[in-house]
């Protein structure tokens, strides 16, 4: 049988195949390849490698990882053999994934996969040089069989204290080659001593299966009741929040985001947790209902007075769709008392954010009618995501979402509603509507001067007693408390007394009860009897014909003057200005201090601020000794490894006339097979720079990754990134 | 979704719709594990607390029954979090026992190690604590059961009580039902009490609360201390008991400044009790001088604080707390729920009132316009100064000249914090004055006279506030209090809540000076009885000038 390319692999498939392969890895085809060779080349990239593998479940990765340490080519039977006889329903999903591919002689994984899946695969060592003879490990002895047992399962590495100075048990391990020096205090086993130690398996255990949901079984009638009341809570607490900050608009961070004071202040106006505050802040700001003005105000948006005009279950909609496939994590606010991460924030990303709410959401949606138990919710999903490089979905994560649907009334105690059912599906959502307790447009105002809405509130009736009385209770109905306070709020906000009794009158289904009715009869006659403005100057004078004149007087007109009282009067300009235009209209005024001591003539100025002569450029400091020292030292490093450097060059200027030129796939074999076959011997490049300038480099090539070479650069000694397309040429020195 | 009378609000408050149907039902129902907070006329407000939920532990109700009546009665979802909450509270009551152990006398006993091992390392706890017997029982010093029930109790991990009460020395008591008869609420509020072995009940003044009393003593019969505010209210006591019990004058003995009587059933004032001799309160010994089976508190909201260290010792006898108004304005209505017991019984005083057993009161605040010079003379007094300066303002007496001669047929109190305004009203009014310097027989005497109608108005200090009984009074004039106390205003009221004989209502006035510290503290000593239900209509003194009242 021909041995195929993983190119040729692909352009065999048929469209049905390549459709399944692109709904498995849609990033293949954004943008679409121009033809089977770059799609094979994109498939076989770092990048979408890595989305690929993070899409399979444990078992999946499991058998890819078993897969991985096969000799290629490999058959179905021998990855049978060293997994489970049930893989053979697995390994279709990896083919589809491209993961896997039919070589001709058997199967084969594309370029790099191995790469991807890390050094050592399922704790699995290099494989040794050498024949070895693992018949001899079933006589191995004692200290020798300890040994093995505490490296078979990897990590693979060990450390010693000497290899040259081993003890009995390992040195007759290093003897017989199962075991090789890594460096001088370290060794390494060989996969296939592992392998054989293991019992022909690659895994210790095999996890086939995902770890079972449990939890109780809640009614769905119970579920229903308690999402609607999490839908309701939460569209009030979003009304709530939007409500308070556009009366009192907190002002952002530099960094952006909300700062802790004013997410405890609110916290503690809704009587919640930071964390559900944070949450709904963050809502609020996905749905478009929030923002962060120009001036560093938060302010509730035109789009707030929108929502607030819809429907329930459409202003459900509006908040719950955004944060579906948000990459925002509002969990991480304040995680651990880190301050510096802020609802509206610029640092709530994460990658995985979104896929691990969709994720989590399925699960609920396969688990309907029981109340997953955390723990076994936490397991099941990081089956389902083993996420290979950083160990798994973080617990909590998980846990946020769970929380964050349950506040959002996807979930009612925890298992998914049939209102978030309908959500997730796309179904209509008339039933909110219909579910929700109806409004109430009415009131009951008490003799203890509070007032209960004893049901939800219909909106206008709500706004407007927000701003006549305290609220004292919250929850299905709302307790509302008159106070003097409260009560002036309402006169500062334009209304008058009759106009709040009226409003009582005509919302309270019980009479309003007389010291109410007296309290906003006093307050209102009392408001306003102090008034407070700002001005920038006054004339006060205790004739009043003079004030008169003056007031009357067109050539100050100038000033805008206003009489706030006969012997008193303001402008909105500086006292300088004033004394000025009234001294050039012949009139006498004198200057007044604040303490209302009369200044005599004008004061000489003086700065404010601090003196700050300005900085003497041109001359040296005289360096120390430490400074002189330094540089002399400096100088002679530089100094030898420029001498190094130009005598290499010189050497291989000598060789090849010129700067090494060669294609870009010259030079990427030509530095694959360096590294492969010569590693330790210096190499010669032309590199390109950001500006075009092609410089000569004499380097160590350490290894290629993601389109570049990691080397060793002689002029410097630092190890440096090198792109390989800007790498002019190799050449050998 | 039910159409229940209760919604849940998610801060733990209940709100009862008290024109439901269903509400006497559901209010029976959520009684146990509920505190009443407010019941004015239409909504009443009861609060979840963990106090509340463990008392209703201890009487026998368990979690489960607790969200079962509130999703029952509830005419909206219950909040999931909060029926979380009330299980996690409950679930703490009872891990932790104090029994009565032959060998170690008090022994604390868990059923969960990691409880124990957590309070035991509690500061405030160790040094109560004996020997530890084994993993799971720890000695606990026997004159310590009230103070480490306290200490519990704050750790949040109450202990339930099983060592029980000493019996106390025996001694028959019967309630003598002639002409008269226990009512229901007073009955219930007795076993209530008795039941609970220990506990406060609170029943609106003027309600009978003697005759819960002699109930309980009849329910103990057994030797019964009874602590009272002061040497009237003590006498009062004895009447009362030698009137609706088998008790004869020589099983009672008075206990008092003047008297040092111990008896069977012996009335002592709180005054004696805490009055030290070379720095000790020598008569607290009178707690141990007998085998007491039941010990009384009277107006249990004004129990002086070396009472209440002593209250701590005696854990074993059976305590009972009498009350109107268990709010203190020291806030330390806890201490009073962990050392006497809790609330056994509460009933809003509309309700008493509703069954006709406390005469319907009428509360009318009055405001004094003061005059210019008044203003301006309150404006610079020293700020200590001011509440007495705005209190006693010149102009309040006219005002109470007028009240009184509109009121002129009637039985009227005027009471007042000052005694200056006092002697300056009783000389304008010509009414007697009486105050805590006048003499206990002078006081008897003037209070008979006030019972028969020879005299038709007296002015009182606070000597007044508590425990008098003149039945007859159905105007109280408040000119002064003490500052914004919540409780005097609501015992002040009290004064004129018995019911009449002619079944007519009582006017409680408050006089204020307007836009003063007056009228703050006013508003905030009328919360209690506006909780209550009692409305305040606010008049000005022109409309008393112009009679119109």
């Amino acid at each position: 049988m021909e041995i195929r390319s993983f190119a040729e692999y692909l352009r065999s498939l048929d469209d049905l195949s390549l459709t399944a392969l692109f709904q498995t890895r849609p990033e293949l085809i954004s943008p679409v390849p121009a033809d089977i060779a770059n799609l094979a080349l994109r498939a076989s990239s770092i990048p979408s490698l890595v989305r690929a593998v993070d899409s399979l479940n444990k078992w999946q990765l499991q058998l890819l990882e078993a897969a991985a340490v096969l000799n290629e080519p490999f058959t179905e039977k021998e990855l049978l053999a060293v997994t489970d006889k049930s893989a053979k329903f697995a390994l279709p999903a990896l083919i589809e994934r491209a993961l896997v591919y039919e070589g001709g002689d058997g199967f084969r994984l594309p370029g790099n996969l191995r790469e991807v899946l890390g050094t050592e695969i399922a704790g699995l060592g290099p494989i040794s040089q050498k024949k070895l003879n693992l018949k001899e490990l079933a006589e191995a002895p004692d200290a020798s069989k300890k040994v093995l047992d505490a490296m078979v399962w990897g990590p693979p590495r060990g450390s010693v204290a000497d290899v040259r100075k081993p003890n009995p048990g390992l040195a007759w391990l290093l003897e017989r080659g199962f075991i090789s020096p890594v460096s001088q205090q370290s060794v390494v086993l060989h996969r296939e001593v592992a392998i054989a130690l293991r019992g022909k398996k690659i895994h210790k255990e095999l996890e086939i299966t995902p770890p079972e949901i449990t939890g109780k079984e809640v009614k769905a009638k119970a579920i229903q009741a308690t999402a609607i009341s999490n839908i309701t809570t939460f569209l009030r607490w979003s009304e709530e929040v939007l409500n308070f900050w556009a009366l009192q608009p907190p002002t952002a961070l530099k960094a952006g985001g909300v700062g802790v004071r004013d997410l405890r202040d609110l916290a503690l106006h809704l009587g919640l947790s930071e964390e559900c505050t944070a949450f709904v802040i963050e809502v609020n700001y996905l749905a478009g209902l929030l923002t962060i003005d120009p001036d560093d105000r938060i302010l509730p948006t035109h789009q707030f007075d929108l929502w607030l005009s819809y429907s329930a279950s459409r202003k459900w909609e509006m908040l719950v769709s955004p944060w579906l496939i948000t990459s925002r994590l509002s969990g991480l606010v304040n995680r651990d008392g880190s301050k510096s991460v802020t609802p509206m924030g610029p640092e709530l990303d994460r990658s995985s954010a979104a896929s691990i709410r969709t994720l989590v959401l399925d699960i609920l949606q396969e688990n309907q009618e029981i109340t997953p138990d955390l723990q076994s919710l936490i397991a099941h999903a990081q089956w389902q995501r083993p996420y290979r490089r950083t160990g798994g979905i973080p617990a909590e994560y998980i846990e946020w979402v769970a929380r964050e649907a349950e506040w959002l009334g996807l979930t009612g105690q925890g298992s998914l509603s049939s209102y978030g059912m309908a959500l997730l599906t796309g179904a209509d959502l008339d039933q909110v509507d219909s579910d929700l307790p109806k409004p109430v447009d009415h009131i009951l105002i008490q003799s203890d001067n509070t007032a209960i809405a004893p049901g939800p509130l219909e909106h206008e009736v709500a706004q407007e007693l927000d701003l006549i009385a305290d609220i004292e209770s919250r929850g299905a109905a709302t307790v509302f408390r008159f106070t003097e306070n409260s009560l002036r709020r309402g006169l500062d906000y334009g209304r008058t007394g009759e106009e709040i009794l009226r409003f009582l009158k005509k919302s309270s289904k019980t009479p309003v009860p007389q010291p109410l009715e007296y309290m906003i009869g006093d307050i209102s006659k009392k408001h306003g009897k102090l008034r407070v403005g700002n001005t920038s100057s006054f004339i006060r004078c205790e004739d009043n014909a003079l004030i008169t004149q003056i007031m009357k007087d067109k050539k100050v007109d100038a000033l805008g003057l206003r009489r706030i009282a006969p012997e008193v009067l303001i402008s909105s300009h500086d006292a300088s200005d004033v004394i000025n235009i009234l001294r050039a209209a012949n009139y006498l005024p004198a200057a007044e201090d604040s303490q209302g001591i009369l200044l005599s003539g004008p004061r000489i100025a003086r700065a404010q601020s601090k003196a700050r002569p300005p900085r003497i450029i041109g001359e040296f400091e005289k360096p120390d000794e430490i400074l002189l020292e330094t540089a002399l030292r400096t100088i002679r490093t530089g100094e030898k490894s420029t001498a190094k450097q130009s005598t290499l060059r010189n050497l291989s200027a000598n060789e090849l006339g010129a700067l090494p030129r060669s294609t870009a796939n010259e030079t990427l074999d030509l530095l694959t097979k360096h590294i492969l076959e010569t590693p330790n011997k210096s190499l010669s490049i032309g590199y390109a720079d950001n500006n075009g300038m092609v410089s000569h480099r004499i380097i160590d090539p350490l290894r290629i990754s993601a389109g570049s070479l990691q080397a060793r650069d002689h002029a410097t000694g630092e190890v440096l990134t090198f792109r390989i397309p800007r790498i002019t040429g190799v050449a050998r020195l | 979704m039910s159409d229940g009378p209760l919604i849940v609000q998610s801060d733990k408050t209940l709100l009862l719709d008290i024109d439901h149907p269903l509400s006497t039902e559901c209010r029976r129902a959520i009684a146990p594990f509920a505190e009443l907070e407010r019941a004015p006329e239409h909504m009443h407000t009861y609060r979840l607390t963990n106090l509340g939920l463990w008392n209703a532990r201890a009487a026998g109700h368990d979690a489960e029954l607790v969200i079962d009546t509130l999703i029952k009665y509830s005419r909206y979802a219950v909040p999931h979090a909060l029926l979380i909450d009330v299980a996690e509270q409950m679930s703490r009551y009872g891990r932790l026992r104090l029994e009565a152990d032959p060998v170690h006398g008090l022994i604390l006993v868990t059923t969960d190690t990691a409880v124990l091992e957590e309070v035991i390392r509690a500061k405030k706890i160790a040094p109560l604590l004996g020997i530890r017997i084994d993993q799971e029982t720890i000695a606990v010093h026997p004159s310590q059961r009230g103070a480490i029930k306290q200490s519990l109790l704050r750790l949040g991990w109450p202990a339930e009580d099983f060592a029980g009460y000493v019996d106390g020395q025996a001694h028959p008591i019967f309630l003598k039902q002639e002409g008269w008869k226990i009512r229901e609420y007073q009955e219930h509020a007795a076993e209530g009490f008795w039941h609970g072995g220990s506990g406060v009940v609170v029943l609106p003044c003027g309600a009978g609360k003697t005759i819960v009393g002699a109930a309980a003593m009849a329910h103990a019969q057994a030797t019964t201390l009874i602590l009272v505010t002061n040497t009237v209210a003590a006498r009062q006591w004895r009447d009362e008991l030698i009137k609706r019990t088998t008790l004869t004058e020589d099983e009672i003995g008075e206990y008092s400044g003047s008297k040092k009587e111990i008896r069977p059933v012996t009335i002592a004032t709180y005054q004696v009790m805490t009055k030290k001799k070379n720095g000790v309160y020598s008569h607290l010994d009178l707690f141990d001088s007998h085998d007491w089976g039941l010990i009384i508190y009277d107006e249990v909201h004004l129990l002086p604080a070396p009472i209440f260290r002593f209250t701590a010792d005696i854990q074993s006898r059976r305590r009972l707390g009498l009350t109107a108004t268990l709010v203190r304005e020291d806030g330390m209505e806890g201490e009073v729920f962990s050392l006497i017991g809790p609330k056994r019984f509460d009933v809003p005083w509309k309700e008493i009132e509703a069954q006709g057993y406390i005469a319907p009161a009428e509360c009318i605040e009055v405001r004094v316009n003061l005059t210019e010079a008044e203003r301006l003379a309150y404006a610079t007094a020293e700020p200590e100064e001011r509440y007495r300066y705005c209190a006693t303002t010149r102009t309040k007496r006219d005002v109470v000249q007028e009240l009184v001669s509109l009121h002129a047929k009637e039985q009227i109190l005027v009471i007042g914090q000052y005694l200056d305004q006092l002697d300056d009203l009783g000389e304008t009014l010509g009414a007697p004055v009486i105050q805590g310097s006048t003499p206990q027989r002078e006081r008897e005497e003037l209070f008979q006279a006030f019972r028969t109608g020879e005299i038709s108005c007296l002015v009182v200090s606070k000597v007044a506030n508590f425990s008098i009984d003149l039945p007859e009074a159905t105007i109280a004039i408040q000119v002064s209090g003490a500052f914004g106390s919540r409780q005097e205003e609501a015992q002040r009221l009290g004064r004129v809540l018995r019911p009449k004989a002619d079944g007519r209502g009582a006017r409680f006035y408050s006089v204020v000076s307007r836009d003063t510290i007056d009228q703050d503290f006013a508003q905030n000593r009328q919360r209690f009885l506006a909780e209550q239900g009692y409305s305040y209509t606010i008049i000005d003194s022109d409309d008393v000038f112009q009679g119109k009242i």
